[in-house]
């Protein structure tokens, strides 16, 4: 097994292990946006750069997929290192300045500002990390979402930028979104839930019992299939929000009298 | 004249006994017209001489067997279209269809010249009637373009007869697939499509890899503006490709190729696919190739259209029918490439040379360039020289080399100024660095690189902050935006070059953009964006003073961005004609006969009328 040297200190990974594997191994931070350990990882934000002994000389690696071999020597806090991933934070800061969750991680790496303009806007303050990209298609199956444009004109998008027929309304994508850009609505009089900013809409629910909204119908569909729980039984507690779930249960258990009390 | 009968060649000794049989049948006397088909000349009409001597010879009722042919790319695209008749090697220029039958009937029939289409020496104004007395090609040695303007790229005949496939005939018989390897690497052949890697490596490390199928690439995406190089090769001598691909998949121990060519060639690939038909007729591609136990196949597939398209991992994306992105390379192509095969990728002109490294031996090519850079490059000289168009030169040259005696030097009298190579993310080179010799690592210690070839002339006329604004735009239209430093960086380096260029320049922007220079090339995804500061560093590098006089003085020395500069009347040169009065839109001139026009800075807009009008030149930009 290959030792990582970080900062001086000596950790072992598995071969093909990545760098920044051996950096939780070994209690170090490095800041990360669009890894997830979900989804394989791009190494599109270069937020997690990181020196790399060559010898001779060093070189600035992407941590989140660079794949350990052999025995490596690494700075995570190297002048460099720091310099790279503080410029990579500012020019994303200047991108997306509304981001609460962005600032807040630009202010543990020690950056509180930006000095760059805000000149590039495809879409508000989307970082295009991808990950939702990458969520949509790898984890739910349905690649509802995807990379419209090419450079600064670059966004995230359904096809042709309407409502995606796809999307099954499972906010799988907000879940991911590293910095708040995408969000569930829920509009409760329609009983309908929006991603947005893709504006798709799926139908929720209804709690049989006391009316409150549950998922949207494809996604429980979807859980069905792929949890082979595809019984009458599970299907009927399904039709219940997670709370009336809960009661009945309870209930069948026969523990209804002390809940109640 | 079709001597080869479709019939498969199923042996070595068999395609040597068709090239002696098509060797013997050449007679001593017989004519040839040339015309260049190459992209510059085409583009002024030269198929439709083709036609004219075609039917020139069909309607001449000679004896002699006469052939007019259509080649490739000859250079000096700026005298074409070029015809050469053969024999006599006579080269006559800017050839225009009227000029077909006197051709035909003085020198083709009468053995006359005609003088008037000779070319005329730059400096003494002499006639030169052969290819060999002109400086252009004087200074050139044809590797890679050897036979471009020779052969006829849709006869596989030509090419044989020329010594073609003997090459891949000398690996199947008598070289191991390390002694090809060994010969390339004795040659010190580096790739000609931007990185200078050598070869021999990389062809070595793909045969090392484990994992099959193993694949091997030609990269014809040849995606810098103003460059066609590839283009000339794959139109001009689509066989020396397909040659060379050969070879070297018999050294990696590949059967399968593919060739990505950029989507604006569909002449690259109807002549590429021709050829790789004919080859397959022959045998020459196919199972069993000349009777050995080594197959390969090779397919042509059409670029996705975008610059990045030609960067490795992009271009492998691409044939797979994905977005032509890149990816981290930490892996390497050769170990995971094409559909995560061992796969090795060269460019169009590194295959080029591998046949002429075979029959002539590494040494030989060795012999030619410098300590590392061997053999000829390449380049597509375009901008403020006399002559443009392809040249080939042997890899030592200088640069002024380049630019005087091939050139021809500077048009009208102007100074020269920079050299831009490397294609758009390349560096200027200045006039104190002329003596610097073409190679690899020389031109980046420069701070341009040697790139797929392409040489941008620049006159004093040239605003270098524009140049540098010109290809930041170039790249950042074609940056895919994957990765935050190319996207965003060279977005915000746009926003900095727009205000400077707009006078709006701010103390400590130079400094800015050196930054952002810095972040780019450490952190990005892709050798796009890891060089694309390199028009901005190298211009801030060689000319700070211009950058300076935009930011403090709001003075741009070349005169080239509106508003900072000024149009002033020369009082002596000023004839009072009036015109400029009369065509000043924003009546800003004031002036009466015998006394000079003077225009009034206030109400100038500067929109240069007066400049253009005056037929004296009195009108000054200062
Ligand atoms: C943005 C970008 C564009 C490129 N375009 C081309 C191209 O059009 N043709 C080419 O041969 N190489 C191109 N390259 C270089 C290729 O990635 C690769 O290095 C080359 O084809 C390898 O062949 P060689 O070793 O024979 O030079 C490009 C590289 C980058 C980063
Ligand atoms: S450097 Fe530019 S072209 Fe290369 S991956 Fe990043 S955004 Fe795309």
């Amino acid at each position: 097994m290959p030792t990582v040297t970080i900062d001086g200190c000596k950790v072992t990974v598995k071969k093909d292990e990545t760098i920044l594997d051996a950096a939780r191994k070994a209690g170090i931070w490095i800041p990360t946006l669009c890894y997830h350990p979900a989804v394989p990882s791009d190494a599109s934000c270069r937020l997690c750069m990181v020196e790399l002994d060559r010898g001779d000389w060093r070189q600035l690696v992407t941590s989140c997929n660079y794949p350990v071999r052999r025995d490596i020597v690494v700075y995570v806090s190297s002048e460099r290192a720091e310099a790279a991933r503080r410029g990579v934070m500012e020019l994303l800061l200047a991108r997306a300045p509304e981001s609460g969750e962005l600032k807040a991680l630009a202010e543990r790496m020690g950056v509180y500002e930006t000095r760059y303009p805000n000149v590039t806007e495809s879409q508000r303050n989307c970082i295009l990390c991808g990950l939702c990209v990458s969520v949509c298609e790898q984890i739910i199956g349905k690649a509802a979402i995807g990379f419209a444009g090419r450079g600064v004109d670059r966004a995230v998008a359904a096809p042709f930028r309407q409502p995606s027929e796809d999307c099954i309304g499972c906010g799988a994508c907000a879940a991911i979104c590293p910095v708040g850009t995408i969000k569930i609505r829920i509009h409760a009089d329609e009983q309908e839930v929006e991603i947005s900013p893709f504006k798709s809409r799926a139908k929720l629910l209804v709690c049989e019992q006391c009316g409150a909204l549950v998922a949207s119908k494809q996604v429980s569909e979807q859980a069905l299939t792929r949890s082979n729980l595809n019984s009458e039984e599970f299907r009927a507690s399904l039709r219940l929000c997670p709370k009336c779930r809960r009661l009945q249960t309870a209930g069948q258990l026969g523990a209804a009298t002390f809940y109640k009390k | 004249m079709t001597l080869l009968s479709n019939k498969r060649l199923s042996s070595i000794a068999e395609l040597d006994a068709q090239r002696k049989e098509l060797l013997s049948s050449r007679a001593p006397s017989t004519k040839s017209v040339y015309v260049c088909t190459g992209p510059g000349c085409a583009a002024k009409g030269s198929p439709k001489l083709y036609e004219l001597f075609r039917e020139a010879v069909s309607q001449a009722n000679v004896d002699v067997e006469i052939r007019a042919k259509a080649v490739g790319c000859h250079g000096l695209c700026e005298y074409g279209p070029i015809v050469i008749i053969e024999p006599g090697d006579i080269f006559y220029q800017r050839v225009e269809e009227p000029d077909v039958a006197e051709i035909f009937r003085e020198t083709v029939l009468g053995g006359r010249l005609v003088d008037r289409l000779l070319y005329e020496h730059p400096a003494t104004g002499e006639k030169l009637d052969t290819v060999d007395k002109i400086p252009f090609y004087q200074v050139q040695q044809r590797v890679a373009l050897a036979y471009n303007g020779l052969i006829d790229p849709t006869e596989i005949t030509d090419y044989i007869t020329e010594g073609g496939y003997s090459a891949l005939a000398k690996v199947l018989s008598s070289m191991t697939a390390e002694e090809v390897v060994s010969e390339v690497e004795a040659a010190g052949l580096r790739g000609r499509g931007g990185g200078g890697f050598p070869t021999a490596r990389k062809w070595r490390s793909c045969r090392e890899a484990e994992g099959s199928p193993k694949y091997v690439i030609c990269n014809g995406d040849e995606g810098d503006p103003g460059a066609f190089m590839d283009r000339a090769i794959m139109e001009g001598n689509p066989h020396s490709v397909i040659e060379g691909m050969l070879i070297g998949a018999y050294a990696i121990g590949s059967s399968d190729g593919y060739i990505y060519v950029r989507n604006e060639y569909p002449l690259s690939v109807e002549r590429l696919k021709l050829a790789i038909e004919q080859a397959k007729e022959l045998g020459l591609i196919g199972e069993n190739i000349l009777g050995s136990s080594f197959s390969f196949d090779i397919r042509i597939n059409r670029g996705g259209g975008a610059f990045v398209c030609g960067e490795s991992t992009a271009l492998m994306a691409s044939l797979e029918g994905r977005p032509g992105e890149p990816r981290a390379k930490y892996v390497h192509t050769v170990e995971s490439g094409l559909w995560e095969k061992p796969t090795n990728l060269n460019n169009v002109e590194t295959w080029t040379n591998v046949p002429a490294i075979i029959n002539r031996g590494g040494e030989w090519f060795a012999g030619i360039g410098t300590e590392k850079s061997k053999g000829t490059k390449v380049f597509s000289l375009v901008g403020k020289v006399v002559n443009t168009g392809l040249v080939e030169v042997p890899m030592g040259i200088t640069l002024r080399q380049i630019i005087d005696e091939i050139g021809g030097g500077i048009p009208d009298g102007k100074r020269f100024k920079a050299v831009q190579t490397g294609g758009p993310s390349g560096g200027c080179i200045p006039a104190e660095h002329l003596d610097a010799r073409v190679d690899f690592d020389e031109l980046t210690k420069l701070g341009s690189m040697m790139g797929s070839g392409g040489m941008i002339v620049m006159d004093e006329d040239t605003c270098m902050v524009r140049v540098a604004k010109y290809f930041t735009d170039f790249l950042q239209k074609e940056s895919c935006g994957k990765c935050t430093p190319c996207r965003e960086g060279l977005a915000q380096m746009l926003y900095i070059l727009d205000r400077i260029t707009d006078g709006e320049g701010q103390v400590g922007d130079v400094e800015r953009l050196e930054g952002l220079a810095e972040l780019m090339e450490g952190t990005a995804l892709c050798a796009l964006g890891k060089t694309a500061a390199n028009p901005v560093i190298s211009t801030i590098r060689y000319f700070r003073d211009e950058y300076d006089a935009h930011i403090k003085e709001k003075h741009c020395p070349a005169k080239e961005c509106r508003g900072l500069f000024r149009y002033e009347i020369d009082a002596d040169a000023c004839k009072s004609c009036g015109i400029c009065l009369q065509n000043c839109p924003a009546e800003a001139i004031t002036g009466e006969k015998k006394v000079p026009y003077v225009i009034d800075q206030e109400k100038c807009t500067l929109c240069g009328t007066c400049w253009e009008k005056c037929p004296f030149a009195a009108v000054l930009k200062v």
